[in-house]
């Protein structure tokens, strides 16, 4: 897993790459939380490269998410691949994050 | 007739991308479709952590051992470890509807496997039998 922080016209996002899982996450989980530390009022993820993402994945995000909420500030997820859509819906979890095709739906919503 | 694969691997998360590929490579090999593939990794790639989690309690120095067997009727994948027995009971996934961290793997392996069992006579470590019928979701 490869892991870039962006600064898009002032904008904070996360742009992963690769598999997520028992191995990688907390790294992941160092970075996000590394950033939602400094309650930035959206951070956005770019998930258009993630080839695969596990149950530690998806429990590293729901923290960030219950964090953020904590503060009042947004975790917006944008081009999710397919696979990766399918184990969102699967885990109930596509109602719970907030999703959009791309980084300018996500910033104009 | 049957056909199986063996492998043993140190209970390192480093070792998951291999248990993956590996696992995706016999899953196609039997000729199930992508999705089912996919859902097969997964669960096996599950099973795997969480015998480096609680069975091994995160000790990467320990082994891991994965048989495949496929036959004419069923996929079938075991897991074997020397850890800290499962307590079967308490093994259950989160309420979907509860959105916390974890609690999602057991999930992910009933998903795609008829069966998720813990061979209960294994006095010292464990032994999880995953199984998929054939010709059910192929």
């Amino acid at each position: 897993m490869n892991i870039e922080v962006i600064d898009h016209k002032g904008k904070k996002v996360l742009t992963l790459s690769g598999e997520i899982d028992m191995y990688s996450s907390p790294e992941l989980r160092e970075e996000l939380m590394g950033i939602l530390i400094k309650k930035v009022p959206a951070l956005y993820i770019d998930f258009g490269k993630v080839s695969y993402i596990d149950s530690s994945g998806i429990a590293t995000f729901v923290e960030g998410l219950k964090y953020v909420k904590s503060y009042g500030g947004r975790l917006q997820f944008f081009s999710i691949p397919g696979g990766i859509m399918d184990i969102f819906k699967f885990s109930k979890l596509d109602r719970v994050f907030e999703i959009y095709g791309n980084l300018d739906d996500a910033i104009n919503s | 007739m049957k056909d199986s694969l063996k492998i043993s691997f140190s209970s390192h998360p480093k070792y998951l991308s291999v248990v993956r590929m590996v696992t995706a490579k016999i899953a196609e090999q039997c000729g199930f479709e992508k999705k089912i593939v996919e859902e097969i990794r997964l669960a096996v790639d599950e099973a795997c952590a969480n015998v480096i989690k609680h069975a091994y309690k995160g000790d990467t120095s320990k082994e891991i051992v994965l048989e495949y067997t496929n036959t004419e009727k069923e996929f079938t994948v075991i897991l074997e470890d020397k850890g800290t027995k499962a307590d079967i009971r308490s093994i259950k996934g989160r309420d979907l509807e509860k959105v916390r961290p974890g609690g999602l793997g057991v999930h992910f392996i009933r998903r795609v496997f008829d069966v998720f069992e813990y061979d209960e006579k294994r006095t010292e470590g464990n032994r999880l039998v995953l199984r998929k019928y054939l010709g059910s979701e192929q």
